[in-house]
């Protein structure tokens, strides 16, 4: 199908081709977005044109990638009305205005990446149905709000607890539908890392991106990150709702893998993000002339332990060099690397890169695969030709 | 993030001198333009009035093109149960027969392709 040689092209103004078939997508300009990628308009799921990675480890608020759901989405907000309630198997049930949640506590920050569940999916082989996303449903950010567990703590969580759940103010448009509602275990609400967060870069949170308030779960997949938040459950049993079983989840095994084209006999809800990394500076199928050097850059990230490596090949990953790591903004957020790299003489080149974090994780040389096409972290090529 | 702290505290001063502070955040989404594919085929009449409830024809335009008639069958059922979709059963069969034979691995253009 060829779709290697689309990657660099923008297809006409206003349009994208993303490498794979029927990749073809609009560019539009939501509320408080640059124009985004296209991949449904209602709701607004918008994915961010991947040159937007290469201008440094923050990704800009307008152009932070949006996923939802369910297509009744909250498009006026009055902070006059808008309520976070803590209820279920707690002493003191809450019902706090935005100002007095931001009263409970010092504020925290944390940059970290949050990304899409199926990001890359469009990517796989052999292809898997869901939405088709190339590599752009992922973003770097400075979040700031207050720990989810000065909250639990305020409401008193009573004994018996096992999962605390999350819920929006987005809702079905019609029917009997399962909300989007998601769950954490007690232990991880009240490990001090999951934040409400209001602030994405210094300013308030975009409306699509969960104004006025979302959860932030470093290192974790976006389903959980649940946006216009209201209402926080306390439960005495795991939550079963759709979207914490059938819907994301991945085969319990190691590699949360199973052959191309099987079903996992046994699955998990999914969790943490494992290793990936990028070439942002030179896109697949570019030219560039041999023999002048090059700074070849981009960015790796994983589920919280931090990156400690990113090894270069410009040789398809038969030869390997170190890259030089960037500024460490935490262990959660993307970490640059960059490495000079001058192409001795003229022809193709397939350029790779491959992350090793502190415990030693990295990225398969051959893609893993599983049936909802979530967590792609190949070692991704990326072909250039010298001219 | 200066810019950003800068927008913020004008916003905070602006707030602080209007009397009862307006706290309504508002946005207009831009207009959904997606239209199914026209076809003689029956289920395109069907997929018109039941398959853009809730969401727009970008999912269904979306999928890979090689989607079998089974992936069609499986995911229209879904969108009945549990997504709660108000069809009747009975205009399941014609909608899958022009999603597979429109987007799927039985459009004309697919035969021979393989
Ligand atoms: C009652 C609401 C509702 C109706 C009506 C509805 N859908 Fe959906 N549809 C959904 C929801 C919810 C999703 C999943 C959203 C998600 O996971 O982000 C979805 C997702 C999809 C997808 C995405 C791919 C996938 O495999 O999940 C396709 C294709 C789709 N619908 C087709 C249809 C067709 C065809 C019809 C009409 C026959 C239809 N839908 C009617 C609610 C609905």
């Amino acid at each position: 199908l060829g779709g290697t040689a689309l990657t660099a092209l923008a297809a006409a103004p206003g349009r994208i081709a993303l490498p794979f078939e029927n990749g073809e997508r609009e560019l539009v300009a939501y509320p408080q977005k640059r124009p985004l990628i296209l991949l449904t308009a209602r709701p607004p799921q918008l994915e961010t044109p991947f040159a937007i990675f290469d201008q440094g480890e923050i990704t800009p608020n307008d152009a932070f990638f949006v996923r939802y759901h369910w297509s009744g989405i909250p498009t006026s907000i009055d902070l006059n009305e808008y309520r976070l309630n803590v209820g279920g198997n707690v002493s003191h049930p809450l019902a706090l205005t935005l100002d007095e949640l931001k009263q409970l506590g010092d504020p925290v920050e944390v940059v970290a990446v949050n990304q899409c569940s199926g990001n890359s999916r469009g990517l796989l082989t052999p292809r898997v149905n869901g939405g088709q996303l190339a590599n752009g449903a992922m973003g770097n950010a400075r979040w700031t709000g207050i720990p989810l567990k000065t909250v639990l703590e305020k409401a008193g969580i009573k004994a018996g607890s096992v999962q605390v759940s999350f819920n929006g103010l987005d809702t079905p448009p019609l029917g009997d539908g399962p909300d989007f509602v998601k769950a954490l275990s007690v232990d991880q609400a009240m490990d001090g890392e999951v934040l409400l967060a209001w602030q994405i870069n210094g300013a308030d949170l975009p409306v699509l991106n969960g104004y006025p308030l979302r959860l932030v779960v470093p290192g974790h997949y976006g389903t959980y990150w649940v946006k216009h938040l209201s209402d926080i459950t306390v439960l005495e049993r795991p939550f079963e709702g759709f979207w914490m079983n059938p819907a994301y989840r991945v085969p319990d095994n190691a590699s949360a893998s199973v052959v191309p084209g099987t079903a996992p006999t046994k699955t998990v809800p999914i969790s943490r993000f494992n290793v990936r990394s990028f070439i942002t500076s030179v896109a697949d199928g570019a030219q560039v002339a041999h023999g002048r050097p090059l700074e070849v850059r981009g960015i790796a990230f994983d589920g919280g332990y931090g990156i400690t490596e990113v090894a270069f090949s410009a040789d398809g990953g038969r030869n390997w060099q170190a890259a030089r790591l960037g500024k460490d903004l935490g262990r959660y957020s993307f970490r640059r690397w960059s490495i000079a790299f001058t192409p001795p003489r003229k022809g193709a080149y397939e350029l790779k890169v491959r992350a090793v974090n502190r415990i030693g994780q990295s990225q398969p040389m051959d893609p893993l695969w599983n049936p909802a096409g979530y967590m792609r972290n190949v070692v991704e090529s990326t072909h250039i030709v010298a001219v | 993030m200066r810019p950003s702290l800068f927008v913020l505290s004008l916003c905070s001063a602006v707030a602080a001198l209007a009397a009862p502070a307006a706290l309504a955040t508002s946005i207009d989404l831009p207009p959904e333009t997606a239209l199914f594919k026209p076809s003689t085929l029956p289920g395109y009449e069907l997929v018109q009035r039941n398959c853009m409830l809730c969401h727009s024809v970008h999912y269904i335009q979306s999928q890979p093109p090689q989607s079998p008639r089974a992936y069609w069958e499986a995911t229209v059922k879904k969108m009945k149960k549990p997504f709660g979709a108000p069809f009747p059963e009975s205009e399941m069969p014609a909608m899958v027969d022009y999603l597979v034979k429109t987007y799927g691995a039985e459009r004309p253009a697919a035969a021979g392709v393989k």
